[in-house]
Order: structure tokens, then sequence, then C-alpha cells
């Protein structure tokens, strides 16, 4: 069941890019737009999009670089641990909490070193790797999307994505504890 | 928000830094400036001659616990080359490996070195028939670890923050260029209206037929397919046509801020790059993870998409998006 719906998915995610041109592009020349000319009108906005990010990716990125750098995750951990283990999260998998929403590239070799250590199908493998799956690097989305549009009052923008992190979290520990706890 | 986090990243990252410095420093954790002696063996005893010789170095296990204080992890047997300077100081090179004990290979990593420690040797003593003697030597001091890490962090990730926007730059215009090409079809509009009544419960601040919406629901199918090369710029570009809606330029619109907390839960139907890792670890299972990972990022997407809601509605919030200046 699962092998049917995930090789489903899989067809789908490899068929998606070609069916968009496709539909575009053949959409487009029915319609008798001038399809080369404006593709190129529009992807002239890419370079400074992108380059109109750099500055707040250099601020946020520079910033976790820097606390992660120091220890202070492992300090924070230290501090929570006797917290989270009351609700059923080892203490091994709460600096994963911690650092998914500051950090991709970081948590991604976090969950990789962890199921080095205590096996991929622990029950310790599978909560950390649910939660790499369970929630996106929340800072980075945040610099890089406010970015392109120069927004710098993020208002109730970063709470309600702690909030979301949080929740997700908490979520993963529980379905995982739920299903895999023995 | 972002300012006091900010703040908080930046000083208490300089200050744990320190602080774990100054702590290592008070208690000498990699016992800088204090002698360890260890047997050496050679095939071959050195002469004067040989300005660079090797020789297998050994020290019993419960020694180099002790005089690290660390828990005890085997025998250490090295094979160092040691080499005298013309003017009489010997310095003895040892290699750290995967066998290498755990203590050393935290301090060749924390040192500039990484592969090796370097020692300076104080006294070496032979005896049976100078094959076999000791050696007594201070291995070059490790010191202000983390706040060089934190340097190194600074520049580092400065320079990832502008290779990360760069390799935006290609994606960026191939989906901005067909974006252009479906508004100029009037595909977007069609694309709109299968999903009105979801959309208009979601963004009940921009009109249903509006660009914005036809991107944020492309951005939404490419990430839930995990096609997140596809999944930014159709996101970067549903935030540059929410923003031609913005009363307020450099302020946070509602539906900015909905429109994120559905992108950072991070809802995808496969996590393709966490069964990866599981399936090279050796799992039985790899995709055990798929209903699990659904529930929890389903759990984030609603949490935050009623968060946003509910905290877009707070006094602090509001005055935010309503007071004018500049």
């Amino acid at each position: 069941m699962t092998d049917l719906f995930r090789s489903f998915v899989d067809i789908l995610a490899v068929a998606a890019i070609p069916a968009v041109l496709l539909l575009f592009v053949g959409w487009a020349a029915f319609k008798k737009v001038k399809v080369y000319e404006v593709f190129v009108e529009g992807a002239k906005e890419g370079f400074t999009t992108a380059i109109r990010i750099i500055p707040y990716l250099v601020a946020m990125l520079v910033a976790i670089g820097i606390f992660r750098a120091s220890g202070g995750l492992e300090l924070l951990s230290a501090l929570l641990a006797p917290v989270t283990s009351w609700i059923g999260m080892p203490p091994e998998a709460l600096p994963m909490a911690m650092l998914r929403p500051l950090s991709g590239s970081g948590s991604l070799g976090l969950m990789t070193e962890l199921m080095k250590v205590h096996g991929p199908d622990s029950l310790l493998g599978v909560m950390v790797s649910t939660m790499y799956g369970s929630s996106e690097t929340t800072f980075y989305v945040l610099a890089v999307y406010f970015g392109s549009v120069g927004i710098r009052k993020t208002r109730h923008a970063v709470p309600v994505g702690l909030i979301a992190d949080i929740a997700g979290m908490l979520a993963a520990v529980w379905i995982v504890n739920l299903l895999f706890h023995r | 928000m972002l300012n006091k986090i900010w703040i908080f990243l930046i000083l208490a990252g300089v200050l744990i830094a320190a602080g774990n410095d100054i702590a290592d420093e008070a208690r000498n954790t990699y016992r800088n400036g204090i002698p360890l002696t260890a047997a050496i063996a050679v095939e071959h005893p050195p002469s004067v001659l040989t300005p660079t010789w090797q020789g297998e170095m050994s020290i019993p296990s419960a020694l180099f616990a002790a005089f690290y204080g660390v828990p005890e992890s085997g025998d250490v047997k090295e094979t160092v080359t040691i080499t005298t300077a013309p003017s009489g100081v010997s310095v003895m090179t040892i290699p750290v490996n995967e066998s290498s004990p755990p203590q050393w290979k935290l301090m060749a990593q924390r040192s500039s070195s990484r592969d090796h420690l370097t020692a300076t040797i104080d006294r070496i003593q032979w005896s049976g028939g100078a094959s076999n003697g000791s050696v007594r030597f201070i291995v070059d001091p490790i010191r202000f670890v983390k706040l060089k890490a934190v340097t190194a962090a600074a520049i580092d990730w400065a320079a990832i923050a502008v290779n990360v926007v760069l390799g935006l730059v290609g994606v960026m215009a191939l989906w901005l260029g067909l974006m252009r090409i479906a508004e100029e079809a009037g595909m977007l509009a069609l694309l709109t209206r299968f999903l009105r009544p979801v959309t208009r419960f979601l963004f009940p601040d921009v009109p249903a037929d509006h660009p914005a919406i036809a991107a944020i629901i492309m951005n939404t199918a490419a990430n839930m397919l995990g096609l997140s090369n596809a999944a930014t710029p159709l996101g970067l570009k549903a935030m540059e046509e929410l923003n031609k809606l913005n009363p307020r330029a450099g302020t946070a619109t509602n539906a900015m801020v909905t429109f994120l907390a559905i992108n950072t839960g991070g809802f995808v139907i496969i996590p393709a790059t966490a069964i990866a890792v599981r399936a090279a670890a050796g799992s039985v299972n790899p995709g055990i993870i798929i209903g699990t990972s659904i529930v929890g990022a389903g759990v984030a997407t609603v949490a935050g998409i009623v968060a946003s809601r509910l905290l877009q509605r707070l006094p602090m919030y509001r005055k935010e998006k309503e007071e004018r200046h500049d």
C-alpha cells in the first residue's frame, strides 16, 4: 500500500515539470503569445530578485552560524532537556528539534550522525528523520522570501513560524512514540 | 521580533563562545603545557646523523584516560615522526585518524591541523640496546577554540549566503519566464478557479483570481512534490505579487504571513531527503517515516495557519499594519 502510494507520488514528481513546460508553452503558443519574447522579458527579473536577497540572507546565516559555532545549542539543550524528556523526547533528539528551523545543512548533518550512532530503525533514528521531514528551515525561508520584496518589518511572521515548528516537532515526537515505542 | 532574535543570536553566540573558552582554560581541558610520557620503540636506533625518524609510540589506556580526565578508550598506539632541528629542539608529529583516541581526535579537529597533532619533545631516554625507550612530550597548546570557530563561521556563512543566492539566479530566471508566459496566455486565472474556496478562506485579502494566488498554488504543489528547485522561485514570484497589494512597503501583510506559515510547515508528501539518508544508513524500511512525517508536517502547517489568523488580530501586530510613516 505504502509502496504503491510512494511510486505514484514519485511518478507525479518526475512528470510535474515536463508537464508544466508542455502545458505552459503549448497553451501559450495556441493562444498566439510570442512565447520566446515573453519568456525572456519575465526571466530578466530573475537576477535582480536573487541579488536583492543577498543582504537578508547574509545577516541571517551569519547570525545562525555564529550561534552554532559558539556551542550555544549544546547549552540550550542542557537547559531544556529536563522539560523535553518529560514529554517523551530523548535528550539526543532535542538538538535536532532546535537546529531544524535554523539550518537545513546543519540538521541534515545532525540527522545523519545520529542515525549512524543509534541506527536508522531505532526509536531515535525514526524520530529524528520524522522531525527532519516535519518542517522546513523556517529562518531561511523568512530571510529569502521577505528579502526578495524588501520586507524588514515582519510583524507576526516569526512567532507564527516558531509556533508551526514547535507544533511539528511535538507532533513528530508524539506520533513516533505512539507507533514505535516498545 | 526578527530584530530581537538577531541580537540574541549574535550576542549570545559571542558570549557563550568566550565563556566556553574561559572554562576550557580554567579546567585546562587540553592539558596545555603539561608533559605526557609514552613508551617508544624503533627498529634502528636514531643517530645524530638522522634528523628525522619514525617510531612506534604507545601509552597505556589507563594512563591516557587519567591524564586527560576522560573515559578509557583502549591503549594508544601511533606511528610518530620525530624531527630534530639544528637548534636541538625535537618536534613530534602524531597522526590522528579513525583509530586514535577520541580526545586526540577532538583536539586535532579543534587545532588548526585536523589530521595530526604536533608536540615538542622534552626528553628521550633509551634503554635496552637503544631500540626501546621513553619519550616525554608536551602537545602544542590548543586555545580559544570557540572564539576561533565563531570568527570562521561569520566569514564562511557570509560567503555561503552569496553562493546560495547565485545558485538561485538560473532557476529564478527559468520560472519567472515560464510564469510570465502563463500569465500572458491567461493560464493563471484558469488555475486559480479550481481552488477558489480554499484560497478565499486562506487569503481573504487577496482577490481570488489575482496572479499571486496562482503562484501560491504552484509553489505549494511544488513543495508537496518535493521539487524545491521549482518551489523557491514560485514562492518568490508569489511574494512579489502579494507585495503589489501591499499598502505599506517594507512591512509584511497578513496574506504574506499566512503564505509563509504554509511554506515553513514544510508539507511534503514524500520526505525524499530523509528517506535517502535512512537508506544510506542501512535502514530495513527507509520509507517508514512517510506516514509520521505527514502527521508532523500536517500539524505544523495547520498550527501555522491558525496562529497566523489569531496573531494578526493582536493589538501589537495590528498597530504595525495601520500606522503610516516614512
